[in-house]
């Protein structure tokens, strides 16, 4: 399997580097040089060239997308229902534009389309982190506390618990996050039964390329 | 440090303050006052360091004016600058509870220093005596970077570590010293490659070079005023640029015990601005109208979350929304 990955940071790439080897259950080819986004507004922006540049060329299969979800509406079993997108929340964001920028690809290099591998942390990367570690975090939590109008922890409280400063060097971020998504690594369970955004990306990662 | 300035009628400042953090990312239009707000700060440096004497007696009025305020355990203090025009600032009154308090923000302020790095400036040959510090321009840097491998080695070999992770390229920096007692440098390439002249290097290697040989000071400044920190570095750098920079204002964040040094940087890049998305109040807004400027903070929009939502942080500035862009006609 040919992978290509778009992220937010060097931080999340190296986390999903790690997260689809293990999802895979071995090491995947993944493009050396990943896609970048700058921030959610941009992931969005920049996801069609993408899809676009690896589909026509190269021969990547399977191009794997996170972000985080910020204070955007999650993804809820209710959204899965046929036709049904919510236009605020991000993981039906991008898998619209996966198939609305694909839809009248013509096959090339031997496949149909590139394979979608989408996942939205909620309300972001450190939170999957976290995910076994602190009891208290998980999708469920933030999905409460968005409902009760008192969100349990802030972005910025995730981060620290991960990184103990509030402006880590990418060096240590890469650090922290490599030492905590090897938990992950050993068993993915947790995450994805605490986080149906990972638990997406899984499921789109193990599904059959569309050749 | 400095806790705050405030202009009156200088330049295209006529009536405006700004608070200063230990770090500061300073954006706007050209000609907005960005540059104004470091040159103003030059200044004290430079009156600060002459004898107040006579000058303290001196009052004028309707001139424009520089006030500065200083930081605890100093906050009791303030400076003014008097200036004759927007170009002539030569008079300094001190309000201080004692000479003490005075003598000690002297001290820190002599130590300021302002860049504007200049790629033709760091890549020339100096002398090897020289090795003080860099110059405005970033002149002197062979000198300072052999000065710095000679007396303070393990410093030197952090910031040659912390360059070579950056541009794994290279594989070491080597000096040359010639007869006339003058030192160049060259970055190996590793293998039997040879040694790239720093004539030969690019404007970007010469920039990172220079914050990294400021980030890695083993005696900072106080205050460091940094133009345009973004030139010649490729956008994916930037956030290594502002940890860089952030290692000077953060030092326990970087795992090192020493005082803060207070950073003003300015940028033109809004790939820049998106590295301050986490830490809006760290970011100083230039606006102008006609022939008036002031400062605001990124972290007083009150409606910043929801701009957020929209667009990044860069885009948001480009679009004009944050202002802080030029006018047009």
């Amino acid at each position: 399997m040919k992978v290509a990955l778009l992220s937010e940071s060097p931080a999340d790439e190296a986390v999903l580097r790690v997260l689809v080897d293990a999802i895979l259950g071995e090491p995947a080819q993944v493009a050396p040089a990943g896609y970048r986004a700058r921030g959610w507004p941009n992931v969005i922006q920049v996801l069609p060239a993408v899809i676009r540049h690896l589909h026509f060329n190269t021969d990547v299969d399977t191009l794997v997308v996170t972000c985080d979800s910020d204070d955007s509406p999650v993804h809820t079993e209710a959204h899965e229902a046929p036709q049904y997108y919510h236009p605020h929340c991000r993981m039906c964001q991008l898998r619209a534009v996966f198939r609305q920028t694909s839809k009248r690809f013509p096959s090339a290099h031997g496949r149909l389309k590139v394979r979608r591998v989408v996942g939205v942390a909620v309300p972001a990367l450190e939170a999957w982190l976290l995910c076994g570690r602190d009891s208290d975090v998980s999708e469920a939590a933030w999905i409460n506390g968005q409902q009760a109008g008192r969100l349990p922890y802030t972005r910025a409280e995730l981060k620290f618990r991960i990184y103990q400063t509030e402006r880590p060097s990418l060096p240590h971020e890469i650090q922290c996050a490599l030492r905590e998504t090897e938990r992950h690594r050993r068993d993915l369970r947790r995450l994805e039964y605490d986080f149906p955004g990972f638990a997406a990306l899984m499921k789109d990662l193990k599904s059959p390329p569309q050749l | 440090m400095i806790a705050s300035v405030a202009f009156r009628n200088f330049k295209a400042l006529r009536n405006t303050s700004l608070r200063l953090s230990p770090f500061n990312i300073v954006i706007g239009a050209n000609g907005s006052g960005k540059t104004s707000l470091i040159q103003a700060l030059q200044r004290l440096r430079t009156l600060a360091m002459l004898p107040l004497g006579e000058a303290a007696a001196v009052t004028r009025v309707g001139g424009p004016e520089i006030t500065i305020a200083f930081a605890a355990p100093h906050s009791d203090v303030t400076a003014r600058l008097g200036c004759t025009s927007d170009v002539v600032c030569d008079l300094l009154r001190v309000e201080s509870p004692s000479q003490v308090q005075w003598d000690e923000i002297k001290a820190r302020l002599g130590t300021m220093r302002s860049y504007a790095f200049d790629h033709e400036a760091m890549a020339a040959s100096a002398l090897t005596t020289s090795g003080g510090g860099l110059a405005s321009n970033g002149a002197n840097l062979p000198a300072v970077l052999a000065a710095r491998q000679r007396n303070a080695p393990a410093e030197f070999a952090r910031l040659e570590a912390e360059f070579l992770r950056l541009l794994p390229e290279f594989s070491g920096i080597i000096f040359e010293e010639d007869s006339g007692g003058r030192v160049r440098f060259a970055l190996g390439i590793g293998g039997a490659g040879e040694p790239v002249r720093a004539e030969n290097l690019s404007q970007g290697v010469f920039y990172l070079l220079g914050l990294l040989v400021l980030s890695f000071d083993p005696v900072p400044p106080a205050v460091v005023c940094i133009e345009e920190i973004d030139r010649g570095i490729h956008p994916r750098m930037f956030r290594e640029v502002r940890d860089v920079l952030y290692r000077l204002s953060y030092p326990t964040s970087f795992g090192e015990i020493r005082e803060p040094v207070q950073v003003i940087a300015t940028t033109h890049s809004p790939y820049m601005l998106d590295q301050f998305r986490d830490h809006p109040e760290e970011v100083v807004i230039t606006q102008k109208h006609g022939h008036e400027a002031r400062f605001e903070r990124l972290s007083d929009r009150v409606d910043l979350p929801e701009l957020l939502r929209e667009g990044t942080l860069g885009d948001m500035w480009f679009s004009g929304v944050l202002g802080g862009v030029p006018e047009e006609r």
